[in-house]
């Protein structure tokens, strides 16, 4: 048991530091895409990170045109945009301020120093852009290492990893939607050209899936298998049908009676996915699949918020 | 031998006596410092400010978006007090909480001290700080000010004096359990060498002090904070850390069937002990000051049902109020029968036209002291002041006379503390932490404060004051 | 005098209210001068009665579902009988006490020193007269101030609604060192166009709590029930209440006072009914 408030805190903490991981796998395969000399489709990459972070008007009102640099400034460090990486490090280091007292010392620091880190990029600009994407996820992944390894099991943890999850589910339906759409567009225009390939692996790359595909289909890249695996593996990490199954694991765990409606919520859906067919998938449309998870997930969200977190 | 700059003649140093021997009971400590070297000591100063800055004891978290926090400077050498003061200290500050208490509870109820003339009525229930919304409500034990910091200063005639009870949200405790932990961190030895009465075990008072308060079974305690924004938000957090308790905020609460609950992950849980530590007027907006979103609407009906205690009550603030001040003496003697343990600094209240004719005539010699002021603000002191600033209180002592008190400049006592030319005197206080609940109780020692400017007589740390450790030697 | 009282009051909101806690002090006090033969509210949500600090009986209301509309009916019947001067609840010091809203500032005082020798000698008849100025200089004039209306506002701007001159009148009592107390309730007149919501001050003078209608310039009577006394309208308004969510609020609030001439029949005509 604990305040609404410290939970929704813990939960926003997680959420907003696997949002800003996110934002840097999305951005990295953006960026090394669009400059691929052949890509018809460079403007459409670019655009992407903006469409899944819903932020083009916010753009477009500032930039008259996406260039790889105004599309870095704006999502990598630009402090009024609400869905840069550089506001996600800040909400998150917030929420962990917010609870300094429920979260250990080394976590506290950890993330007061990616933010102390942050700030520094803001005033000294980015050198290398990989190098940047790649310090994000590493302060990400050094973070959830330093919660693993050093939080009592509990309510505290839950929350966490909770935050963790439904993120981390709502980012791989985004951009596995964004990415499918945006191939097929270019199928679409030129036929002939064969980007496929570089598209798929591009995005497996981008969630660190890559060699999770070739181990498990040792074949070429493309849709089907792709889409097998990012949504219905329950092995791979940063699938729906796994985050799906942890949230179930982690709602479990939580003290007391008012997670009835999460644990009906978050074990419908993740029966779905359990028992899908990706064929059945790819006939009912992946966008329109994808679309309709990604409802359910927003609506799993409000659902968590309603039981656990709201504080009038 | 460490170059010591000597205090003035005319004070009291608690080192060093009258003619610049060392005191007894600063004896071994003297000895220990003069066998350390000025780099050990450096590298030892230096060590305790980082731990400081990585444990996060900060005291002022505005412009929070730096990252950065403010230390309060911490002194490392510690104000000794011997055993024998300790126990005259200790009988004075019960006693004298006990007759505010009884006050609290008198005035509330049936004003025998007023009825008696002890004190003039209108003094009391016309006070800002008097809230009506306490009339004729009964507390459990009939305990008003659970937690109190009772401010004492030792004069240069060497007999301490309380210069200011603290009976709202007094704070600071979380330095004292800090400054000492670090003491022992950065010189285990000392501690072999003295027996120094211990201070840890202050949360574990605390919180019987608070469970103790309620008469339910078991009562639920939390600590409530204005949010963290608050410039004493880290020893809230620390102390409901400490305790073991939630740490809530207004929006955390919320009132049903005249009782309190926070919201939980499991649901509302009914809250009965609320350690605030947050003003009066911000508890309740359906009852004191209406636009704050700080407090917890319902709040005073809940309280007024019994169903919930407030540590400290509301309204306690008239009793500490320095224009009641001068009184307390006469409280002992009339709730306890008893004479003052502890000495009362001579007020003069400038609501009285004599007293006021006297304060005007003496304003270079003199204190003014605002009644409702904190914090060392609205202040004058008159010897350090300038014709301007004596000027300019004499405007505002005319225009508003019942808003002042005027006292005698005492020469607070100095130790020597570090500072950059080396060690040299500089004025401190202390404020020890009295709580009561089915009895009294005070742990030894209590927050010292030092003025770090040379000469300056404010140790408030919002006013560049700094801390040091305070030791009450066992006898 | 028996008084017949429907006061109804509907706060509607342009989105659901999801969560608010009010006071109601919407039952009439139990004083010596009054009686309630009976009294009923109606109120959606929980409600918990309790008593406040001065004696009124005031009804916490909690809502913890939300709700776009709320609707607070208090009705009943009251026997008045000639007032006799109130006695104390609180210390009668402690209504000296300024608020924000009964602040006297440097007009306001300009003012009240006019009347200091007349109120010395003259006590009550003194007030009263103060009262009949005061009218002069703050015509009634409805719309113009609101309930968070300062008493020094309302009279620089020289008018207002019976809370500004409760408050003013207030704010004179108390400079002058008179204890003064504001005093919300329901008045009856044979003029129906007439607010019957009303707010009224008593200061205590020649050693009792005397009440003073300054909108009216008149001396309260049989015709006035009251509901609540406090430091000023915060602390005696009929409902003070906060909300989260909501959105707009309109409030429309109606009441009702009929006098029964002759009660003792009316009741068996109810009872044949």
């Amino acid at each position: 048991m604990m305040l609404s408030r410290t939970a929704d805190h813990l939960y926003w903490m997680s959420r907003y530091l696997e949002r800003a991981e996110n934002l840097a796998r999305l951005l990295d395969v953006s960026f090394s895409l669009s400059l691929l000399p052949q890509s018809q489709g460079a403007r459409a990459e670019m655009r992407a990170p903006l469409v899944i972070t819903e932020t083009l008007d916010r753009f477009s009102a500032r930039y008259p045109k996406i260039t790889a640099e105004a599309l870095l400034q704006f999502m990598a460090l630009d402090r009024d945009n609400p869905a840069s990486i550089l506001s996600c490090i800040r909400h998150a280091r917030e929420n962990a301020h917010a609870v300094r007292g429920k979260i250990t010392v080394e976590m506290w620091e950890n993330i007061n120093a990616t933010w102390l880190e942050a700030k520094n990029f803001e005033a000294n600009g980015i050198a290398n852009v990989g190098d940047f994407f790649d310090w994000v996820k590493a302060r990400s992944h050094v973070f959830r290492g330093i919660a693993y390894g050093t939080i009592l099991r509990g309510d505290a943890y839950s929350f966490i990893r909770l935050g963790t999850f439904i993120e981390r589910a709502d980012n791989t339906a985004r951009l596995l939607d964004v990415k499918a759409s945006l191939i097929a567009q270019a199928n679409k225009e030129n036929p002939q050209d064969a980007q496929d390939y570089y598209a798929w692996s591009s995005l497996l790359r981008a969630l660190s899936a890559y060699e999770a595909y070739v181990e498990m289909y040792r074949e070429g890249v493309e849709m089907r298998s792709v889409t097998e695996l990012l949504v219905l593996s329950p092995r791979l990490p940063r699938s729906l049908c796994a985050c799906l199954d942890a949230i179930c694991k982690i709602v479990a765990q939580i003290e007391g009676d008012n997670g009835r409606l999460v644990q009906r919520e978050a074990h419908l859906l993740l029966n779905d996915l359990r028992f899908t067919e990706v064929d059945e998938i790819l006939e009912h449309g992946l966008h329109e699949y994808l679309s309709e998870c990604l409802v359910e997930i927003n609506a799993l969200g409000n659902t968590i918020d309603e039981a656990y977190l709201r504080v009038a | 031998m460490h170059q010591i700059d000597l205090p003035a003649q005319t004070g009291f140093d608690e080192m060093l006596d009258r003619d610049h021997s060392i005191r007894p009971h600063y004896k071994p400590f003297f000895d220990w410092l003069n066998a350390q070297t000025p780099a050990m000591l450096g590298q030892r100063r230096k060590e305790a400010e980082l731990l400081f800055h990585r444990v996060g004891i900060t005291f002022s978290v505005h412009g929070d978006e730096s990252g950065n926090e403010r230390l309060i400077p911490f002194d490392t050498i510690p104000r000794i007090i011997p055993a024998e003061e300790w126990q005259l200290l200790e009988a004075g500050l019960k006693q004298r909480v006990a007759a505010l208490n009884a006050f609290l509870h008198d005035i509330y109820h049936h004003q025998h001290i007023l009825k008696a003339g002890k004190i003039p009525a209108e003094q009391v229930l016309v006070n800002a700080q008097y809230r009506s919304a306490m009339c004729g409500l009964d507390l459990p034990h009939n305990l008003y000010a659970h937690i109190a910091g009772i401010d004492i200063i030792r004069h240069g005639d060497g007999n301490y004096y309380v210069l200011e009870d603290n009976l709202r949200v007094p704070s600071g405790v979380s330095y004292m359990l800090e400054n000492r932990k670090m003491m022992m961190r950065l010189f285990p030895e000392l501690f072999e060498k003295h027996a120094v009465a211990p201070v840890e075990h202050y949360p574990t008072l605390l919180l019987s002090t608070l469970r103790q308060s309620s008469y339910a079974d078991n009562p639920t305690v939390v600590v409530m904070t204005p949010g963290h924004y608050n410039s004493a938000y880290f020893e809230h957090a620390f102390l409901a850390q400490q305790m073991g308790v939630e740490l809530v905020e207004g929006r955390d609460l919320f009132v049903k069937d005249l009782k309190v609950y926070m919201r939980t992950t499991a649901g509302p849980k009914q809250v009965d002990v609320i350690y605030r530590r947050l003003d009066d007027l911000f508890i309740d907006p359906l009852v004191f000051q209406a636009d704050s979103s700080l407090g917890v609407p319902g709040l005073i009906a809940a309280y007024r049902a019994g169903n919930v205690v407030l540590a400290n009550a509301i309204g306690t603030g008239v009793a500490d109020d320095k224009s009641i001040y001068p009184y307390v003496p006469d409280m002992i003697r009339f709730y306890l029968d008893e004479e003052p343990l502890l000495l009362n600094v001579p007020t003069w209240q400038c609501r009285n036209p004599s007293e006021l004719s006297h304060v005007l005539a003496n304003l270079d010699e003199l204190v003014v002291k605002e009644v409702h002021g904190a914090g060392g603000y609205g202040m004058l002191i008159g010897p350090k002041a300038s014709k301007a600033e004596i000027e300019h209180f004499r405007d505002l002592l005319k225009a508003n006379p019942a808003n002042y008190i005027a006292q005698p400049t005492l020469s607070l006592s100095t130790c020597p503390t570090f500072v950059e030319e080396g060690i040299a005197p500089r004025h401190i206080d202390l404020r020890p932490f009295v709580l009561s609940g089915n009895t009294v109780r005070i742990v030894p020692g209590g927050l010292a404060r030092v003025a770090l400017q040379k000469g300056s007589l404010v140790v408030n740390s919002s006013q560049g004051g700094g801390t040091k450790d305070a030791w009450i030697l066992e006898a | 005098m028996h008084l017949e009282i429907h006061h109804e009051t509907i706060y509607r909101y342009d989105t659901p209210v999801s969560h608010s806690v009010q006071l109601l002090r919407l039952s009439p006090r139990r004083d010596p001068d009054q009686t309630t033969v009976h009294w009923q509210l109606e109120m959606p949500g929980t409600t918990d009665l309790t008593i406040d600090a001065y004696g009124n009986e005031q009804h916490v209301l909690t809502l913890d579902q939300p709700v776009t509309e709320i609707r607070i009916v208090a009705q009943g019947v009251v026997e008045t009988r000639p007032p006799i001067p109130q006695r104390d609840v609180i210390p009668a010091l402690v209504f000296r006490q300024a608020t924000s809203l009964t602040t006297a500032d440097d007009a306001i005082k300009a003012f009240a020193h006019n009347y200091q020798r007349l109120i010395e000698k003259h006590g009550r008849h003194g007030l009263m007269d103060l009262m009949a100025d005061l009218l002069d200089h703050m015509p009634y004039t409805p719309g113009q101030t609101d309930a968070s209306t300062p008493a020094q506002e309302s009279f620089a701007q020289r008018l207002g609604v019976c809370q500004d001159h409760a408050h003013v009148f207030i704010a004179v009592c108390r400079y002058l060192g008179i204890p003064a107390r504001y005093v919300s309730g329901y008045l009856y007149t044979e003029n129906d166009h007439h607010v019957a919501s009303h707010a009224w001050v008593e200061a205590l003078t020649d050693g009792a709590w005397y009440a003073f209608d300054v909108s009216n310039a008149c001396i309260p009577d049989e015709r006035y029930v009251r509901l609540a006394i406090g430091l000023d309208y915060l602390d005696a308004c009929p409902v003070r209440g906060l909300r989260r969510g909501g959105g707009a609020e309109t409030m429309v609030s109606h009441t009702r006072v009929r006098s029964i001439l002759h009660f003792q029949q009316h009741q068996q005509q109810q009872q044949q009914q």
